[in-house]
C-alpha cells in the first residue's frame, strides 16, 4: 500500500492525528478522551505511517524501542498510585487544583494526568510494540 | 538500657550484621567468622541484661501498632521460656561461630556461611519473642528458610539438595501451612493475634477449650510443631539434613530450630493443655516416636545419622512431657521437659561438635572405620564421654537427673491414667532409656574404644587446636555443673521458664541424690538391660538392614519420594487433562457454564412473567444501522474467505461504534472506531501470510454443534437485552448518579468516563494496562519461541 496517495495523505493526517491525540490525553479529564483513547490514537497513526511507507524504510528514519514506553508507562502509573501513599493519602488517590494560566484562563490540573500519561504510554507502547513484531513477522 | 530496646536490638543486630558480612568479609577475609561470633556474644550478653528481670519472675511485654486494621502489632514479649530459647540460640551460636573460624575450610563461601547463620540467628530470637502469631509466623518461616540454606549449603552435593529441599516442603510447607491455619483459627475462636492477651485471659482459654473448632486448631497448631521438631511421621528431614556442615547441624538440627517446636508447644500449653485431645496428640506422638527413632538410631552407621535418630528420640522426650499434664499436677511433667529441653541442648551439641572434630580429624564420620582414638585423642575422648554419658542418663551428669524427672513424670502420668497405662508408659518410658543407652555408649565405644581401625584411619591422629575444642569443651562443663548442682539451673532458667508455662510462680527443688525411688529402680533396670542391648547391637542393626531390605515400601521415605520425587511428573500427567490445546476445547465450557447460569433465570422469569407488551419504536435512522449491523454480521459468518469476512467484522465494529454516538457517549464511540480500526490493519496484516479461503473441511457434527452453541449464546444475551431495555426485569439503581455527583467535587473532572478510568476505579485501570504489558510481552515471546522452532 505504499502509493503516493497514502503517503501524501499519511504526511498530512499523522501529524493531525498526533497532536489530536495529545490533546486527547490532556483535555481527558473534562471533556471526551483521557490516556487510553489518546494512546490508540496514536497507536493508529504511527501503524497508518508504517503500512503507508513500509516497515523497513520508516524504520531508517523514525524507529523508537516502543518496549521502553510500555515499560516506562507502567512505572509512571505505579508510581503516581504509590505517590499518593507517599503523600499520605490511600493508593492512587488524585487531588486537584486550578491554575490562572495568560491566554487559558483559569485551567484545572489534576494529579491524576500523571497516572493517565503512565496509561498513554502503555497504550502506545503496547499496541505499537505488537504491531511492529507482527509486521516484522 | 531500656529493656525493650536491649531485646530489640538482641533480635535485628544479627539481621543487621547479616547484610554486612559480604562487604565485611572483604576487608577481613577469613576472619569473617570471629566477627559474625562477636556479634552473637553481644545479642548473648543484651539477653543477659535483661535476665535479672526475667528471673524476678517479671515479663517483658511492648508492641508497637504494625498493621491495626487487622489487628497486628509488631510486639516483644518475654518471659522465662523464650529467654530460655533466646539464650541457647544466641550463646550456642557463639560458640558455633567461634568453632567455624576453624572448622570451614577458608576456599568455603565463608561471607554466605556467616550470613546464613547470622539470619537463622535473629530469626530464632525474633520468633521466641514475638508477642503476635503472625509475626511468631514470619520469624518461624524464616528459621526454615534459613534452615534450608544452611542444609543446603553446598550446593554442588545432590544430597545437600535433596536434603535442604525435604525439610522446606515438610517444615516450611506442611508444618508452616498447617501452623498458619491453626493460627488464623484461634484468631477466628478469640478474635485476636496477641499471645499476651490469650495466655492473661482465663475466659479466652475456656472459650478456646469449649469451641467448635478446638479439635481442629490444636491438630493444625501441633502439626506445624510436630514437623518442626521432627516428630511423628514428619522425623524423616532430619537425617537427611545432616547433610549441613557439622556445626550446622550442632546450631540448627540439635540446639535450636528444632526446639522451635517445643517452644511452641510450650507457649500453647495453657492455652490447650488439660484436656484429652492435648494428651493423646502430644503424649502420644512424643511416646511412639521416642521409642521408634531411638530404635532406628541403632542400624546408624554414619555418627551423624546416629545423631540425629537420637535427636528425634529426645526431643520425643520432651514432647511427651509436655504432653503429660491432663489430670495431676501439671508441673511435673512441664519442668522435667523443660530442664530436659535445656540438657538436651548442651549435651547434643557437645556430640555434634565432636563428630565435628573427629570428621576433621579423622578423615570419616563411619562408625565402622572408627575405632580406638582415646589415646590420640584424649581431651576429646573425654569430652565425648561426658556428652554420651549425660545423653544416657548417668549420674552425677545433667542428663541423669532430666532422665530421672522424665521417668518420674511416666510414672506419675500413668498411675493418674490407671489400667493399663499405669505400666504401659513406664515401660514405653524404660525402653526409650534403654535405646538411647546403647546407642550413646556405641558412640564412645565406636570412635574410641577397642581396637584402632588402621586400614582407614589416617596415620596420625591428634586433639585438634583449642579453637575446636573450647566451645565443645565449655558445653562439657555446662553438662557436669548443672549435674551436680542442679539448683544452678533450677533457680536461674528452668523456674522462669516453667512460670512462662504454667503462668504461676513455682519453685522447684532439686538434687543429685533424691533417697530410693521407683525413677532410681527404673534407672537401674535401664542400665542393665542397656548393657544387654548393647550386647546384641551389631545383631540388631543387622536385622533392621535385612528387613529394609526386604520390604522397601516399609518406609515413609519411600513415600515421601514416591510423591515428591515424581512432582514434576504427576503434575504434568493432571494438568495435560486439562490443558488439551486447540482453543475450542476452552471456550466450550466457559460458553456452557456462563450460558447455563443466566437462562435458567431468564426462562422462569419468562413463565413468570408471561403475557409481554413489547415496545419497539425505533427512529428510521437508528434502524437502518441495526439492519446493517445484522447484515455484516451474517457476512462475517458465511463468507468463505478471509478478507471480505474480515472486512465485515470490522465494519460490524464501526456500525457499533455508531450505535455508541446515537446513544451520546462520545468516549466510547473514539474508542470503538479507533480499536475497530487498529485490529483490523492487525487482522489483514496477518491473513496477508495465509490462504485465502477456508482450506479447513469442518465436520458435520462439529458443525451443527457450534451452531447450536453460538445460537444458545446469540438468543440468550438478545433475551436479557430486551427484558433489560424494555424495563421487564426490574432495573438495578444505576451507579452512575453517585460518579456524577461526586465526579466534579472530589476530583474536578467533568468528564466522568475519564475520571472513574483514573480516579474512581483507578486500580482497575492499573490492572488493565498490566493486561496489556503482559500482552504485548506474550506476543513478542510467541513470535520469537515460533523463531526458534523453525
Amino acid at each position: 500500500m505504499t502509493t503516493l496517495i497514502t503517503q501524501t495523505i499519511a504526511k498530512v493526517v499523522v501529524p493531525l492525528c498526533v497532536f489530536l491525540s495529545i490533546s486527547l490525553l490532556l483535555t481527558g479529564h473534562d471533556q471526551p478522551g483521557g490516556g487510553f483513547i489518546g494512546g490508540v490514537m496514536f497507536a493508529t497513526a504511527i501503524s497508518l505511517l508504517y503500512i503507508s511507507f513500509g516497515l523497513d524504510d520508516s524504520k531508517k528514519f523514525f524507529n523508537p524501542d516502543w518496549s521502553l514506553y510500555f515499560g516506562f508507562g507502567l512505572l509512571l502509573a505505579t508510581a503516581a498510585g504509590i505517590g499518593s501513599i507517599i503523600a499520605g493519602y490511600n493508593l492512587l488517590r488524585t487531588d486537584y487544583t486550578y491554575l490562572q494560566l495568560p491566554l487559558f484562563g483559569e485551567v484545572e490540573l489534576s494529579s491524576a494526568i500523571v497516572f493517565d500519561i503512565g496509561v498513554y504510554l502503555v497504550v502506545i507502547g503496547g499496541l505499537l510494540f505488537i504491531f511492529k513484531k507482527m509486521g516484522e513477522d | 538500657m531500656n529493656l525493650p530496646v536491649a531485646v530489640v536490638l538482641a533480635i535485628f543486630l544479627p539481621f543487621f550484621f547479616a547484610i554486612l558480612v559480604p562487604y565485611l568479609e572483604r576487608i577481613v577475609k577469613h576472619n569473617i567468622g570471629w566477627f559474625s561470633a562477636l556479634i552473637g556474644l553481644i545479642s548473648f550478653l543484651l539477653l543477659v541484661l535483661i535476665s535479672p528481670e526475667i528471673i524476678r519472675g517479671e515479663v517483658i511485654h511492648y508492641s508497637v501498632s504494625w498493621i491495626p486494621s487487622v489487628g497486628v502489632d509488631f510486639g516483644i514479649y518475654v518471659d522465662g521460656l523464650s529467654l530460655l530459647i533466646a539464650f541457647l540460640a544466641s550463646g550456642i551460636g557463639f560458640l558455633i561461630m567461634a568453632y567455624s573460624t576453624e572448622y570451614m575450610s577458608h576456599r568455603e563461601d565463608l561471607a554466605r556461611y556467616y550470613q546464613y547463620i547470622l539470619l537463622f540467628m535473629g530469626s530464632m530470637i525474633g520468633m521466641v519473642f514475638a508477642s503476635n502469631t503472625i509475626q511468631l509466623f514470619i520469624f518461624w518461616e524464616l528459621t526454615s528458610i534459613t534452615s534450608f540454606l544452611l542444609i543446603g549449603f553446598w550446593r554442588n552435593k545432590p544430597q545437600s539438595v535433596y536434603g535442604a529441599k525435604k525439610s522446606l516442603i515438610l517444615t516450611a510447607g506442611f508444618g508452616g501451612l498447617a501452623l498458619l491455619t491453626g493460627i488464623l483459627l484461634l484468631r477466628a475462636i478469640t478474635g485476636t493475634f496477641d499471645i499476651p492477651t490469650i495466655l492473661a485471659d482465663e475466659s479466652l482459654k475456656v472459650l478456646i477449650k469449649e469451641h467448635d473448632l478446638f479439635l481442629g486448631t490444636l491438630f493444625l497448631i501441633f502439626i506445624g510443631a510436630a514437623a518442626k521438631s521432627a516428630q511423628g511421621p514428619f522425623y524423616i528431614w532430619l537425617p537427611n539434613a545432616m547433610e549441613a556442615p557439622t556445626p550446622v547441624s550442632a546450631f540448627l538440627h540439635s540446639a535450636t530450630m528444632v526446639k522451635a517446636g517445643l517452644y511452641l508447644i510450650g507457649r500453647v500449653h495453657p492455652i490447650f493443655s488439660g484436656t484429652e485431645a492435648w494428651l493423646i496428640m502430644v503424649a502420644g506422638t512424643g511416646l511412639v516416636t521416642m521409642v521408634v527413632a531411638g530404635f532406628l538410631a541403632l542400624r546408624q552407621t554414619d555418627i551423624k545419622g546416629l545423631l540425629a535418630y537420637s535427636t528425634i528420640s529426645q526431643l520425643a522426650y520432651i514432647m511427651a512431657m509436655y504432653g503429660y499434664t491432663t489430670y495431676q499436677d501439671p508441673s511435673l511433667g512441664v519442668v522435667a521437659a523443660t530442664y530436659h529441653l535445656l540438657n538436651h541442648a548442651t549435651f547434643k551439641a557437645t556430640l555434634f561438635l565432636i563428630v565435628g572434630i573427629v570428621a576433621h580429624e579423622a578423615a570419616t564420620r563411619d562408625i565402622k572405620k572408627l575405632g580406638g582414638l582415646r589415646k590420640e585423642m584424649p581431651i576429646t575422648f573425654v569430652i565425648a564421654t561426658i556428652g554420651a554419658l549425660s545423653m544416657a542418663g548417668v549420674p552425677p551428669l545433667n542428663g541423669f537427673l532430666s532422665k530421672e524427672m522424665f521417668y518420674e513424670a511416666s510414672v506419675d502420668i500413668g498411675a493418674s491414667l490407671g489400667q493399663p497405662y499405669n505400666l504401659l508408659i513406664p515401660m514405653i518410658a524404660v525402653i526409650a532409656g534403654v535405646l538411647t543407652f546403647a546407642y550413646s555408649i556405641k558412640i564412645i565405644d565406636g570412635i574410641f574404644l577397642g581396637k584402632r581401625n588402621d586400614e582407614h584411619l589416617p596415620k596420625k591422629v591428634h586433639d585438634p587446636s583449642i579453637i575446636m575444642l573450647g566451645p565443645a569443651a565449655i558445653l562439657a562443663f555446662i553438662v557436669v555443673l548443672f549435674g551436680i548442682f542442679p539448683s544452678i539451673p533450677m533457680s536461674f532458667i528452668i523456674e522462669p521458664a516453667v512460670s512462662g508455662i504454667i503462668l504461676e510462680d513455682i519453685s522447684i527443688y532439686a538434687s543429685l541424690w533424691h533417697g530410693f525411688t521407683v525413677e532410681l529402680l527404673m534407672t537401674v533396670v535401664t542400665f542393665g538391660l542397656g548393657i544387654i542391648i548393647y550386647k546384641k547391637y551389631d545383631a540388631i542393626a543387622n536385622w533392621q538392614d535385612e528387613f529394609n531390605k526386604k520390604h522397601p515400601t516399609f518406609s515413609l521415605n519411600y513415600y515421601y519420594d514416591e510423591i515428591f520425587g515424581n512432582a514434576t511428573e504427576n503434575a504434568k500427567k493432571i494438568s495435560l487433562k486439562f490443558q488439551v490445546g486447540p482453543i475450542r476445547a476452552y471456550l466450550f465450557p466457559i460458553v456452557l457454564i456462563a450460558i447455563l447460569s443466566v437462562l435458567f433465570p431468564i426462562i422462569i422469569l419468562s413463565v413468570e412473567l408471561t403475557p409481554i407488551t413489547f415496545n419497539f419504536e425505533t427512529p428510521p435512522y437508528e434502524l437502518i444501522v441495526f439492519i446493517l449491523i445484522i447484515t455484516t454480521a451474517v457476512m462475517a459468518a458465511i463468507i468463505p474467505s478471509y478478507l471480505p469476512a474480515v472486512i465485515a467484522v470490522s465494519a460490524l465494529g464501526f456500525l457499533i461504534g455508531i450505535v455508541f454516538i446515537f446513544l451520546l457517549a462520545p468516549d466510547l464511540a473514539i474508542t470503538q472506531i479507533l480499536a475497530e480500526t487498529l485490529t483490523t490493519i492487525i487482522f489483514v496484516l496477518v491473513i496477508s501470510k495465509v490462504p485465502q479461503t477456508f482450506k479447513e473441511k469442518i465436520p458435520r457434527n462439529i458443525l451443527y454443534r457450534d451452531i447450536l452453541i453460538s445460537l444458545t449464546v446469540a438468543s440468550t444475551v438478545f433475551l436479557i437485552m430486551l427484558y433489560a431495555t424494555q424495563g421487564i426485569i426490574e432495573p438495578f439503581e444505576s451507579v452512575s448518579h453517585y460518579f456524577l455527583e461526586k465526579s466534579i467535587l472530589l476530583t474536578g473532572g467533568h468528564n466522568i468516563v475519564n475520571v472513574i478510568l483514573v480516579d474512581f476505579r483507578s486500580l482497575d485501570t492499573l490492572g488493565e494496562i498490566v493486561v496489556i504489558f503482559l500482552a504485548a510481552l506474550g506476543v513478542y515471546n510467541l513470535l520469537h519461541s515460533r523463531g526458534e522452532r523453525k
